[in-house]
C-alpha cells in the first residue's frame, strides 16, 4: 500500500497529483494531516510547491476548461472521505482523454465529483440565504455563521456586490476566520476576543446598535404572521431550513 | 398603533397571496446604491407552513371598498384595519434588506377610495425606494384592477415583477362571488404590461440603456376549490395566459375557509392541498416538460387524478408511446417518462454520448427507477414494461407502494 501525506490545502493536493505523475505511481490514499494513517504502508510526504500545483491546474484548465477547475475545487472543499483519490482519478482520465469529461456521468468518479460539486454549491447558496446581519453600535453589520464546508470565500462576492454601501463582516465561527468589508475592499480577519457569543452568535448587548432590537422584533412578528395556521408543516420547514442553521436565524433563535 | 402591530395585521392580511418568487431579474447594484437582484431568486427563510419567505410580502392597507366573498379583507368582514405610511414601508424594507432578511418587497393592498388612489400609493413606495434610496433589490407590485394605464406603466418602470390576480377561474363564478369585479378590469392591465414588455425588448435591442420595464414579467393567482370549476377549466385558462399574455407564473391557491357564513362558498374545513399540488405538477408539465393542456386534461378526463401524478396519469392513458429507449430517444420524449425530470433528462443526453446507459447508471444519475422501470428500455436485458403488464397492473403496483409508505401511521391493534 502506498500513502501520500499532504498539508490539506488544494495546492498541496495538486502537488501530490504532480508527484504521482512524475514518480509514475498511483497512491492508494492521499491523506490530509488529520487523516487516518494506514497500518502497513509506504509513506511519501508531499511538500506543497506552487509551481507544480500551477502546472497541474494549467493542465486541467487546458483540457477541461475553467468550469472543471472550479468543479474540482468545490469537490475538494467538501472534505469528503477519499475526495483526493477521486480528484486524482479525474485528473488522470482528463489528461488521458485530452477533452472535457464533465458530461460523462455514466463514469462513477465523474458522477461523484459532480455530486460533491453540487453539494458544496448548495452550501454556498445557504450562506446567501441564511446569513443574518445585526447592526453593531459602530455601524458595522455583523453576521456569524457556521457552514458545513469552508465556503465563505465563495460567498463574499455576492455580499460585496449587494451591500456595497454598508460596512459588514461575516465570521465563520467553526473555522475561526471571516471577512470584513469596509467600503472598498473585502479583507480576511480573525477575531481574538470576540464580542459575540460563540453558541448563539449573538452580539453582546452593549455592542448592539440601539434600535437593533426593534428590527429583530418586527422581523419575528412578520415571520409569525405570514404563516397560514391551517397549513402548518414543520417537516417541510425543516427540510428547507435545517435545524443546524437555526441558532443564527433571527426568527428562529430563542 | 405601533409599527409592529401594523406588521402583524398587514402581513396576516397578505398571507393568502401565494406568490413568493424573487426570480427573473438580475438588476445590478448601481454605485452608491444598495442591493441587487439574483436571477434565480433567493429564499431567505421558511415559515411554519413550509412556504418560502423571499420578499417582504405585505399589504399597504387592508381597508377595502370591495366585498369579494372569498377574500379575508372583504368590506363586510369584521377585522382590525390599518394602513402604512409610505415612509414606514420604505424604511422597513430597507432595514430588513440590510440585515439580509429579504430579497425585496412584495407590495399589495386592499382598495382604498378608488383603484387609482391605491395604485398611486403603491407606485409611490416603489418610486421612493428606487429613486431616493437607490434600492436595486427586487420589487413585486400588485396591479390594482381598474387602475389607470399611466399608473400601471409607471409601476412597471420601478417594479421587477407585476401581478394582477384573476382569483376565480371563470367569469360567471367571479360575478357571483365578487359582484363589483369583472374580467376586463383584470385582463386589461395585464395586456397593457405585456405590450409594454414586448416594446421594451424591441427598444432594448436597438438602445442598450432603455430603462427597465418589469424585467421579471408578470404573474397571477387562481383560487382553487372556492368555486365548482373543473381542473380542465383552470388549466386551460392557465395555458391560455402562458400563451397569450406571456405570464411567467400562474399560482394556484387552495381556498382557505376564510368565510364561514356565506352560503355561496363551499363548506370546507381545510384547504384542498392535494388538488393544489396536482395542479402545480400539471403547471410544471406545461412549462418545463412541453406538455399541452389537452394532454393533461381533456373531455374524457376533465379533472386530475388525485391518486397519481399527472405525468404518470398521462403515461397510463397513453401506453402506446412506451417503452422509450433512453439511449436514443430525443429530449422531448425523455421528458415524457415518469420518473425523469428536466435535470435528469439533460444528464442522460450528456452522459449517453460517452457510453450506453443501463439502469444502474440511470439510478445513479437520479432517475426515479421505481416509476421509470415500466416505461423504458435501456442497455440491458428487457424487463416487463407497461406493454407486457398493462396499464392497470402498473397503476396498482405504483399506488400500492405509495400506500405502503403511509403505513407507519397506522397502529397495530392490541390483542387484548
Amino acid at each position: 500500500m502506498l500513502e501520500y501525506l499532504y498539508d490539506g490545502t488544494f495546492a498541496g493536493l495538486l502537488t501530490a497529483i504532480f508527484h504521482a505523475f512524475r514518480r509514475k505511481e498511483y497512491p492508494d490514499v492521499i491523506l490530509r494531516p488529520q487523516g487516518q494513517r494506514l497500518l502497513f504502508a509506504t509513506t511519501h510526504t508531499v511538500e506543497t510547491d506552487d509551481v507544480m500545483a500551477q502546472r497541474v491546474l494549467n493542465g486541467i484548465e487546458r483540457y477541461g476548461g475553467k468550469t472543471t477547475c472550479e468543479q474540482l475545487l468545490h469537490a475538494f472543499l467538501s472534505q469528503s472521505d477519499n475526495v483526493e483519490i477521486l480528484i486524482l482519478q479525474y485528473a488522470r482520465e482528463l489528461f488521458f482523454q485530452k477533452r472535457p469529461i464533465m458530461a460523462d456521468l455514466g463514469n462513477s468518479f465523474v458522477l461523484q465529483i459532480h455530486k460533491l460539486d453540487r453539494r458544496v454549491l448548495r452550501e454556498v447558496q445557504r450562506v446567501l440565504m441564511f446569513i443574518r446581519f445585526e447592526r453593531s453600535a459602530d455601524g458595522i453589520y455583523f453576521a456569524p455563521f457556521a457552514p458545513k464546508y469552508d465556503v465563505l470565500p465563495l460567498a463574499v462576492g455576492h455580499f460585496k456586490h449587494r451591500f456595497a454601501d454598508q460596512q459588514w463582516a461575516i465570521y465563520d465561527t467553526l473555522r475561526d476566520y471571516g471577512f470584513h468589508y469596509h467600503g472598498k475592499r473585502v479583507e480576511q480577519i480573525t477575531i481574538n476576543a470576540p464580542a459575540f457569543s460563540r453558541d448563539s452568535g449573538k452580539l453582546s448587548v452593549e455592542m448592539e446598535h440601539e434600535n437593533e432590537d426593534d428590527y429583530r422584533e418586527m422581523w419575528r412578528e412578520y415571520f409569525r404572521s405570514i404563516a397560514i395556521s391551517e397549513r402548518l408543516n414543520p417537516t417541510l420547514q425543516r427540510n428547507f431550513m435545517p435545524k443546524r442553521f437555526w441558532k443564527y436565524l433571527t426568527e428562529k433563535r430563542i | 398603533m405601533n409599527l409592529q402591530e401594523k406588521i402583524r395585521i398587514l402581513a396576516a392580511a397578505a398571507k393568502y397571496d401565494v406568490s413568493c418568487s424573487s426570480s427573473g431579474s438580475d438588476r445590478a447594484n448601481q454605485p452608491g446604491g444598495i442591493g441587487s437582484a439574483a436571477k434565480a431568486g433567493i429564499c431567505h427563510s421558511f415559515a411554519d407552513d413550509g412556504r418560502c419567505i423571499s420578499l417582504l410580502k405585505i399589504l399597504y392597507s387592508n381597508h377595502c371598498i370591495y366585498d369579494c366573498a372569498y377574500c379575508v379583507n372583504r368590506r363586510s368582514n369584521d377585522i382590525q384595519r390599518t394602513t402604512f405610511t409610505v415612509k414606514e414601508l420604505v424604511d422597513l424594507t430597507i432595514g430588513f434588506y440590510r440585515r439580509n432578511y429579504i430579497e425585496g418587497l412584495f407590495l399589495s393592498s386592499g382598495v382604498i377610495n378608488n383603484p387609482d388612489f391605491t395604485m398611486e400609493r403603491l407606485v409611490r413606495v416603489a418610486r421612493e425606494l428606487r429613486q431616493i434610496h437607490r434600492f436595486n433589490g427586487y420589487i413585486h407590485l400588485k396591479t390594482i384592477p381598474g387602475a389607470s394605464s399611466r399608473l400601471v406603466k409607471e409601476a412597471a418602470l420601478y417594479a421587477d415583477r407585476l401581478s394582477v390576480n384573476i382569483e376565480i377561474p371563470s367569469e360567471g363564478n367571479l360575478k357571483m362571488l365578487a359582484p363589483e369585479k369583472d374580467y376586463p378590469s383584470v385582463l386589461s392591465p395585464m395586456s397593457l404590461i405585456k405590450e409594454g414588455i414586448v416594446q421594451y425588448k424591441e427598444e432594448r435591442r436597438i438602445y442598450r440603456h432603455t430603462p427597465l420595464f418589469a424585467p421579471a414579467g408578470q404573474s397571477t393567482q387562481l383560487i382553487i376549490g372556492a368555486t365548482p370549476d373543473s381542473d380542465r377549466q383552470i388549466l386551460s385558462l392557465a395555458g391560455n395566459l402562458y400563451a397569450t399574455q406571456n405570464l411567467k407564473r400562474v399560482y394556484y391557491s387552495g381556498y382557505n375557509p376564510t368565510n364561514l357564513y356565506d352560503s355561496r362558498l363551499p363548506a370546507i374545513t381545510a384547504p384542498p392541498l392535494k388538488r393544489e399540488n396536482r395542479l402545480y405538477q400539471s403547471d410544471w408539465l406545461m412549462r418545463f416538460y412541453h406538455f399541452s393542456v389537452d394532454e393533461i386534461v381533456n373531455d374524457a378526463h376533465p379533472d386530475l387524478d388525485l391518486s397519481v401524478d399527472p405525468k404518470l396519469s398521462y403515461a397510463l392513458r397513453n401506453p402506446h408511446i412506451f417503452p422509450i429507449d433512453v439511449n436514443s430517444a430525443d429530449h422531448h420524449m425523455l421528458l415524457r417518462i415518469p420518473g425523469v425530470g428536466p435535470k435528469s433528462a439533460k444528464m442522460i443526453l450528456a452522459a449517453r454520448r460517452f457510453r450506453k446507459l443501463n439502469s444502474h447508471h440511470l439510478r445513479k444519475i437520479g432517475v426515479v427507477m421505481k416509476r421509470a422501470q415500466y416505461f423504458i428500455t435501456c442497455h440491458e436485458l428487457p424487463t416487463a414494461t407497461i406493454q407486457e403488464l398493462q396499464p392497470e397492473r402498473v397503476r396498482s403496483m405504483l399506488t400500492m407502494d405509495l400506500r405502503k409508505q403511509s403505513l407507519p401511521n397506522a397502529h397495530q391493534l392490541s390483542l387484548w
